[in-house]
């Protein structure tokens, strides 16, 4: 499958949903051809993903714009475009829908974003890309467990952390499957 | 005789400073305590010696307020650097409040008094008690202390337009240039300090041709807000909370500099803690982040080679021994991050039995105050 990552936020930003989008990229491009449409500047890099990267330091309309043909051009030959909330990401999804016609997924990882958008125009803007999506889910791998030096290796907590993402990605895996019939 | 002079000049301007400062603040309901530890000692050396947040002559005194007692720590300059480092310490712990895109909030002491007064500006906080000092505590709850603090610093990042704009006139922003820049200055000033070193100018050069092959590196984790100069003497630790001081020093720069400078600081002062810190960046960041680490390390010490090599001709007797001493540690210490191996221990050990025989007894007390 060709897979599509729209976010607001990547690594080496720290905040969610950063850390989970290469997370998730990391495991998907084990099967699956990836690209991260992304506003960063320098991101991090995962061996075999392909990452757009849409500078956020220009001034707020023309970084949209730059969001929407870099999403117009990934597009084009996606699969399916899994994208995170905040209307830095939805409206220019919202928009592609009106060009084109790939199952879009959102998920909100940004609860403070999602906070935001309960009046005014960023609700409007939650809505629009919420009803063009196939499925709009929450669900998210459990955070990973910091290694401590003055603590107990978390083994077991890793192996939660690992099984919650195998789970995850199962999740995920029907629902493109799903999106896409 | 300019090592005469350079002393010479702090001395006078203590005493110049002090006789204005008393009546100032005894009007202002302040008196001093008898015990100034941060105004003696190798302080002469340390005006406009900093690479964030500007640097002239200024006191840092400890005082209490009359009307309850309470302590504080006074800052007073009439020298014009001195004030505009002072204004911008003010003007960064203000912005601080309001910053919309920080994660955390960041702890400062409380703001007792901000005034001028004809020429001088005085600017009085809180003094922060701390049940014990950040050394004398156990490694486990330093390393927990100094982790809190660098995640407050890098939960604010700046990133958008619109952060820039709301940052760029109160802290500086850096990027990889700024910091290349720099480090020239370092290297041209440790050379002119002293161009006999020959072993110094190549290991400043090595340092700079791999900071330039890892430029990206550094630029990678620019726009983070972070303390230029975060050591132990200005964090304050009371009740689990970490206090940061001399604001001055945040700027938005590379996330690891705070680490850098911190992580430098505990090669010398605790080695486990600096081990147990790289450790946790190994386990727990990217290894891009680990090289960023290393490469601000690097950036650091070209700061402290330029500090101490102009050190030299400022200073006589046994503080001249004592800064050729320290030039030869410091350039150990960066061929040994450049090679990527640490330091050898006896390297260490005989640093400091050399530093401790050539310190003054002021400095020692001075230095007990600090940690």
């Amino acid at each position: 499958m060709r897979i599509v990552l729209a976010t607001p936020l990547y690594p080496p930003e720290i905040a969610e949903p950063g850390p989970y989008i290469k997370e998730l990229a990391k495991r998907l491009v084990k099967l699956h051809k990836v690209t991260i449409v992304a506003y960063a500047r320098l991101p991090e890099k995962v061996p075999g993903v392909h990452i757009v990267a849409v500078d956020k330091r220009q001034p707020l309309l023309r970084r949209l714009i730059s969001f929407f043909f870099a999403l117009l051009h990934a597009a084009r030959e996606a699969d399916i475009i899994y994208a995170m909330n905040g209307a830095s990401v939805e409206l220019p999804v919202a928009l592609l829908s009106l060009f084109m016609s790939r199952p879009l997924i959102i998920r909100i990882g940004d609860t403070a974003a999602h906070e935001r958008a309960r009046s005014g125009w960023l609700r409007s803007i939650e809505r629009s890309a919420f009803a063009r999506a196939h499925r709009v889910i929450t669900d998210g791998p459990a955070p990973r467990p910091e290694i401590l030096p003055f603590e107990a290796f978390p083994a077991e907590k890793l192996g939660a952390y690992e099984r919650s993402w195998e789970e995850h990605l199962r999740m995920l895996e029907d629902l493109f499957t799903h999106a896409r019939s | 005789m300019h090592a005469h002079n350079t002393q010479q000049e702090w001395e006078d301007y203590r005493q110049r400073e002090l006789r204005a400062a008393i009546p100032i603040l005894e009007k202002l309901g302040f008196e001093l305590e008898s015990e100034q530890p941060h105004t003696g000692g190798e302080r002469f050396l340390m005006a406009g010696a900093r690479d964030v947040g500007g640097g002239g002559y200024k006191l840092v005194l400890l005082g209490t307020r009359r009307a309850d007692g309470k302590r504080v720590v006074i800052k007073i300059s009439s020298d014009k650097e001195g004030i505009r480092e002072i204004c911008t310490e003010r003007k960064a712990r203000e912005t601080l409040q309001t910053l919309k895109f920080a994660y955390q909030m960041l702890r400062a002491p409380e703001e007792v008094l901000y005034a001028t007064h004809g020429a001088h500006i005085i600017f009085i906080t809180a003094y922060v008690e701390q049940e014990q000092a950040f050394l004398s505590r156990p490694i486990a709850e330093q390393f927990s202390l100094a982790l809190q603090a660098f995640k407050a610093q890098e939960s604010v990042h700046a990133t958008a337009y619109s952060h820039a704009r709301a940052i760029r006139t109160v802290f500086g922003i850096w990027g990889v240039q700024e910091y290349l820049d720099s480090f020239d200055a370092f290297c041209a000033a440790a050379a002119g300090n002293d161009s006999q070193d020959r072993a110094l100018a190549q290991s400043l050069a090595k340092a700079r041709a791999f900071i330039v092959e890892h430029r990206d590196t550094i630029e990678q984790y620019c726009g983070f807000l972070t303390h230029a100069d975060f050591v132990p003497h200005n964090l304050r630790v009371h009740e689990g909370n970490v206090y940061l001081l001399d604001s001055a020093s945040l700027h938005f720069g590379n996330k690891y500099e705070g680490w850098a400078r911190f992580l430098n600081f505990m090669l010398l002062y605790n080695r486990p803690l600096e081990r147990t810190l790289l450790q946790y960046v190994h386990d727990n960041r990217t290894p891009e982040e680990e090289l960023s680490l290393r490469l601000i390390r690097i950036y650091k010490l070209g700061k402290l080679l330029e500090y101490h090599t102009g050190a030299l001709s400022k200073t006589a007797g046994n503080l001249n021994t004592l800064s050729k001493k320290r030039v030869e540690f410091w350039r150990e210490v960066l061929e040994s991050l450049i090679d990527d191996r640490p330091l050898s221990q006896e390297v260490i050990t005989r640093y400091q039995r050399e530093r401790d025989s050539l310190r003054s007894v002021e400095e020692k007390k001075r230095q007990e105050a600090l940690h």
